[in-house]
């Protein structure tokens, strides 16, 4: 796994969790690698996975069986989709909304961009 | 784990290397020694494992005083220096003769050491370079279980797959009974295997914190331009590499040689955000 | 687990040892056969030769001077080499991070030093030395051949029987049996002490050392009293003997105390 240069290694690590529950390579009620096969596996300080871990459990993401270990929830996938909606809206948006304000940017023409973008990628 | 108070230490008496020094350690961390050349990185870990004896000031370590050299407290550390030295003998041999001082010593993790590092148990050690030895008594080094390891530019002398390895046994190596100090200058080597920064400067230690906490207090990140509220920049191709306060809980990646620079060039306005 | 000193690590810390001493001494061990036995083959009285006196003792004086000689080379070089690693800041690191403790790790020298070496080299010595007297003795008649004028003539000693037959001998030998151990600490001592060159620094020191007691006894006889003494007072020889033996004793045993505290203090 290749860490990017802007944002904290353990949301990076928990994005890497979520993208295997939605691809469904870790499946609910499975078991997630253990603290130490993560930190080993992506050379990292397991305080740093034990930090990632204790986010996805406050979302609901993995459940932590005791002395056995973290294990994926049944409703994971949609848990994994809150917490990025609640992390777009509270820190990718506001950037966002910075530059929609700064440039002086409709509604109307965002919404017209939208609508294509939609169109373009995902209609086809 | 390791208390040091009021540490005064300096090879002359006219030059003093540290003044007044106090911080502790904790089990359970990999703790990152940063400093530039000649700020005592070396010595302050021969310090703490008695290596070199302080003008004032204690020193604890699990319990004793490292200047007392207690085989107690010698089979418990683990240390491994820049240079080191090992006999014209094969590996077993060497085992044969150093493992038994130990007596936590685990040969099949050191077997299992070895064949994460490639190298075969039978070679002589004469034979082998820099890097492979190395990585003997660094393996040897953690077989022995020791619970404090400290390890002066362990990095150095390692090539790019070997550095991998590296961080892979160190990460599996951290256990909570365990406290790792690591010194390097060589930063983007260890950045997300360290949890916990130690800056040397000035006789002293000018930043002791944990990436969350540091990561909690400032931001690190790309700007297009300079802003009264970035506490310190450097330029890049694209705007700036800044630091500045965290004011809205952003959660942004450490750049450990930023903050090194950071804190050496504007000590007294970071000062404020770590006490 | 005694920190001060366990029999098991010692134990182990002498066997670890000998990986890395082991390998200099017992090359050493080797030159010092070799030389032993081409000093003998060479100085050993044969028939062409005119070396016995007139009471048909055959000459085998030189292998005295030998003996001193080379035991002193000997000792001094085992006992200089011993820590000379200290000197060495990486193979320092690793000896002094070695989980045995400081009494141990000098105990250790001392086995190595002034009693390994000692024995074996005595053992050598001896072994050679009788050998080279069995064969001498046995081609006696082969003198008695080449020089008629002498009809008797009479087989060698062994160099250690020579010695423990003879009261005088066994009288110098107790008296100056520290005298050895002496040597071994001031060498030993001084692999501690420097970092580089162990064996001149250590002579040169003790040269200039000896030089500068020796001149200041001197002048603080002839400061209290003069030159008109020695007449008067006569001094048993047997006392002269004894303080030899109670003063190298002393000079030795304090000299390894110094050697373990240095060792003690010794910073990287």
């Amino acid at each position: 796994m290749e860490f990017r240069d802007n944002k904290a290694i353990y949301l990076q690590i928990a994005d890497y969790v979520c993208e295997h529950i939605l691809l469904e390579k870790w499946k609910a009620d499975e078991k997630v690698p253990s603290v130490r096969e993560m930190a080993v596996e992506l050379e990292v300080n397991p305080n740093t996975i034990m930090r990632t871990y204790e986010l996805l459990q406050q979302q609901n993401i993995i459940s932590n069986k005791r002395g056995i270990g973290f294990f994926v929830t049944e409703k994971a996938i949609d848990q994994v989709k809150n917490f990025r909606k609640a992390h777009f809206m509270d820190h990718e948006l506001p950037v966002l909304f910075r530059n929609i304000y700064l440039l002086n940017i409709s509604f109307e023409e965002l919404k017209s961009k939208y609508e294509t973008f939609v169109n373009e990628n995902f209609n086809a | 784990m390791i208390k040091v108070n009021n540490l005064n230490f300096g090879y002359s008496k006219h030059q003093p290397l540290f003044k007044n020094m106090s911080f502790q350690l904790s089990a359970g961390h990999i703790y990152g020694l940063l400093g530039k050349n000649g700020a005592g990185k070396s010595s302050l870990l021969k310090n703490l494992a008695g290596l070199v004896y302080a003008k004032s000031g204690t020193l604890d370590v699990f319990g004793f005083d490292p200047s007392s050299r207690q085989p107690a407290m010698l089979e418990q550390i683990c240390f491994i220096p820049e240079e080191f030295y090992l006999p014209a003998i094969k590996i077993d041999a060497y085992l044969k003769a150093n493992a038994p001082f130990y007596k936590n010593f685990n040969h099949d993790y050191f077997t299992d050491l070895m064949k994460e590092f490639d190298i075969p148990v039978s070679q002589k050690l004469t034979n082998m370079s820099y890097g492979q030895k190395k990585k003997v008594i660094i393996a040897f080094g953690l077989a022995t279980q020791a619970k404090l390891i400290i390890m002066d530019e362990p990095t150095n002398g390692l090539d790019i797959p070997s550095k991998t390895q590296f961080r892979k046994i160190m990460a599996s190596a951290l256990t909570d009974d365990r406290c790792i100090v690591i010194s390097t200058h060589q930063v983007r080597d260890l950045d997300n295997l360290i949890d916990t920064v130690i800056i040397l400067d000035e006789n002293n230690i000018a930043l002791q914190a944990s990436i969350e906490e540091i990561t909690e207090k400032l931001t690190f990140k790309k700007v297009k331009e300079m802003d009264p509220s970035i506490i310190y920049a450097e330029p890049s191709l694209s705007g700036f590499h800044a630091v500045m306060p965290n004011y809205h809980q952003e959660d942004s990646k450490l750049d450990m040689e930023l903050l090194f620079n950071a804190i050496l060039t504007e000590k007294t306005k970071f000062k404020p955000y770590f006490n | 687990m005694s920190n001060i000193f366990n029999l098991n690590r010692f134990g182990l810390l002498l066997k670890r040892q000998w990986l890395d001493f082991g390998k200099v001494y017992l090359l050493t061990l080797v030159i010092l056969v070799a030389v032993i036995f081409s000093f003998y083959c060479y100085f050993i009285p044969s028939p062409i030769g005119d070396n016995f006196d007139y009471d048909g003792n055959l000459d085998m004086r030189f292998r005295y001077g030998l003996f001193i000689f080379l035991g002193f080379l000997f000792i001094s070089i085992t006992s200089s080499s011993y820590f000379s690693i200290l000197g060495q800041k990486p193979r320092a690191i690793q000896e002094l991070m070695l989980p045995a403790s400081t009494f141990e790790k000098f105990a250790g020298a001392l086995f190595y030093t002034a009693f390994l070496a000692v024995i074996s080299y005595l053992l050598i010595f001896y072994i050679i030395d009788l050998g080279f007297v069995k064969y001498v003795n046995s081609h006696l008649s082969e003198f008695k051949m080449e020089s008629a004028k002498h009809s008797h003539l009479n087989g060698v000693e062994s160099i250690s029987k020579q010695v423990t037959s003879d009261k005088n001998y066994l009288t110098y030998l107790s008296s100056y049996f520290p005298i050895p151990f002496l040597v071994i600490s001031i060498f030993l001592l001084g692999s501690v002490y420097f970092n580089r060159f162990h064996y001149i620094k250590t002579a040169i020191s003790v040269a200039i050392f000896s030089a500068i007691t020796f001149y200041m006894i001197y002048k603080a006889s002839i400061l209290f009293i003069g030159d008109k003494v020695m007449r008067n007072v006569m001094v048993q020889k047997d006392e002269i003997l004894l303080w030899i033996f109670l003063v190298s004793a002393a000079i030795t045993l304090s000299l390894w105390l110094i050697t373990y505290i240095r060792l003690k203090e010794k910073e990287v």
